[in-house]
């Protein structure tokens, strides 16, 4: 990249309910920031919202959220799909030598206001799966997860321990929305399936949440902080919507994304330069098939890695030691907590989960039914 | 000063509109092939490739797929899911008993077709030849090829 972008800070808040309006999260986000930074509004020159009109149950659901923003009378725009999308939008924003300082801000109120399922039921083609009434994220994600273990030849096990490894890591996570003190594999698997082979604790659960984070031109990241972490790749694919088109054992838009951000980042030997992963792994299964696709984990050996311990936060590639999706969803704001958690990583203030290596972080985010699209950022210190 | 309170006022705030789609020729002539217990799909001229329900454009070649095929009634199960929960508006509540949700490839299609399938969950296996079932009665409906059941 010829300019420099750094992430200057971040604020993030889930839980299953934040008892809080969809103003009031925004602010609190948002002003918290500027205070931690000690700037105000008046500091920051573009505002990228994110945050989606079907769930918000108005059009245009950022008209609203302008002001508590601090976006009052700034450019202020609007990305209707997952957070790091929003960030890879920022960051060309500062690139293009418009602006220095942007603030990002994704939310939704999914945990105590609507299903977050329904995002997904309006996104299906209306004039057949809606008609017929089968697909939904669930099944979606289960014929995801069958294909996925039958063409690695991994048994239903392999859920269990990547669940298990994701809600103990969110269990020593305090910002994150489900903490449950530990969940052993046997805990995994005597939660009731879904639809087979996922089970209740394979599966994201319902969030109220957002993240707000502001990103610097090289010359502000001076002023700003003193831990810059910079973007240094993104990346982004997006694959057919018809799952009968699909391998769904892979993920064609995820290894795409990534093979794009090593590029830019000039990465060329991921398992030896990545130090870690945040990934937007709504599933279980999907956790170690989108860390295959994105060549983080060797193909067909994801099995190996969890047992061996590789993809631990003590390990050789820790992959969401923040506890991932599994430990909070919430719609929009899922893949730039993503990147925030990655950047708390790489200032070292990861607290119980601090990853103790040196090297890049790689952040995945996804919309879509089984992930059609990725985006991917690479940041680094 | 005043402190305010935190109350929040619950407004039913209702998404109830209806949207009139339309379906197009495509989706139209799948339905009528139903008519006829047929199962129709489209072809791509330049990479030959058969998609089922027939689809207006090829996303590969960016050209729109002009030729309609009639595919066998029988295919293999390609992948499939036990279901022990219903999704209704958002609403995740436990099934009366299991069912299966399959994909199924018809013989002669590139891709497959999402379909219920009439089989017990512990009987179902990936790879296993299937036929299609119709309602005795078909009127062009979505509803006309009820199920994909064991060949």
């Amino acid at each position: 990249m010829d300019k420099k972008v750094a992430i200057a800070g971040f604020r993030m808040a889930a839980a299953p309910d934040l008892e809080t309006t969809r103003e009031r999260l925004v602010f609190d986000l948002s002003k918290g920031l500027l205070d931690d930074l000690g700037i105000d509004r008046d500091a920051v020159d573009n505002f990228v919202l994110c945050s989606n009109d079907f769930m918000d149950g108005r059009t245009i659901s950022h008209v609203f959220l302008g002001p508590p923003a601090g976006g009052y009378m700034k450019d202020q725009t609007k990305v209707e799909m997952d957070g790091l999308n929003a960030m890879i939008y920022a960051t060309m924003g500062i690139i293009s030598g418009q602006y220095d300082v942007t603030m990002v801000l994704a939310m939704s109120l999914t945990g105590s206001q609507a299903s977050p399922y329904l995002y997904t039921d309006y996104s299906l083609d209306p004039t057949y799966d809606r008609q017929l009434k089968l697909l939904n994220e669930l099944s979606a994600a289960a014929l995801e997860a069958k294909s996925y273990l039958a063409a690695n030849g991994y048994s239903e096990e392999l859920l269990d321990v990547v669940a298990s490894q994701n809600l103990g890591n969110a269990a020593a996570n305090p910002g994150q929305a489900r903490r449950i003190d530990g969940v052993s594999r046997e805990k995994v698997k005597a939660s009731p399936y879904y639809y087979e082979p996922l089970r209740e604790l394979h599966c994201y659960p319902p969030t109220d949440g957002g993240c707000a984070m502001i990103l610097v031109s090289e010359r502000k990241a001076k002023e700003l902080t003193d831990k810059p972490v910079w973007v240094l790749g993104m990346g982004r694919s997006t694959d057919t919507y018809f799952l009968g088109d699909r391998d769904l054992s892979t993920s064609l838009s995820a290894a795409q994304a990534a093979e794009r951000a090593y590029a830019m980042a000039g990465i060329k030997d991921p398992r030896g330069e990545v130090a870690l992963a945040e990934i937007m792994s709504l599933f279980a299964h999907q956790e170690p098939l989108l860390a295959e696709s994105m060549g983080l984990l060797e193909k067909g050996k994801a099995a190996a890695a969890y047992e061996s311990g590789e993809t631990a936060v003590s390990g050789k590639m820790p992959l969401n030691p923040s506890g991932g999706p599994l430990g909070g969803h919430p719609l929009c704001a899922s893949g730039l907590i993503r990147a925030a958690e990655a950047a708390r990583q790489l200032r070292g203030e990861g607290g119980d989960n601090q990853v103790k290596k040196d090297g890049v972080a790689l952040v995945h985010g996804q919309d879509g039914v089984c992930a059609q699209q990725s985006a991917v950022v690479i940041l680094g210190t | 000063m005043e402190e305010i309170k935190d109350t929040f006022l619950h407004p039913a705030v209702p998404l109830d509109f209806q949207n009139n789609y339309r379906v197009g020729a495509y989706m139209q002539r799948y339905l009528d092939g139903f008519k006829e217990k047929k199962i129709l799909g489209a072809k791509c001229s330049q990479c030959g490739r058969v998609v089922v329900p027939p689809r207006k454009y090829c996303g590969d070649c960016n050209l729109v797929m002009e030729e309609f095929v009639e595919l066998p009634q029988e295919g293999t199960l390609e992948n499939f899911t036990v279901g022990h929960v219903v999704l209704e508006k958002g609403q995740l509540n436990r099934a009366e008993a299991p069912y299966v949700i399959g994909m199924v490839k018809l013989d002669g299609a590139s891709n497959a077709l999402l379909a219920r399938l009439q089989v017990a969950p512990a009987d179902a296996r990936t790879g296993m030849k299937v036929k299609a079932v119709w309602q005795d009665q078909v009127e062009g409906e979505y509803s006309d090829l009820d199920c994909f059941e064991p060949a």
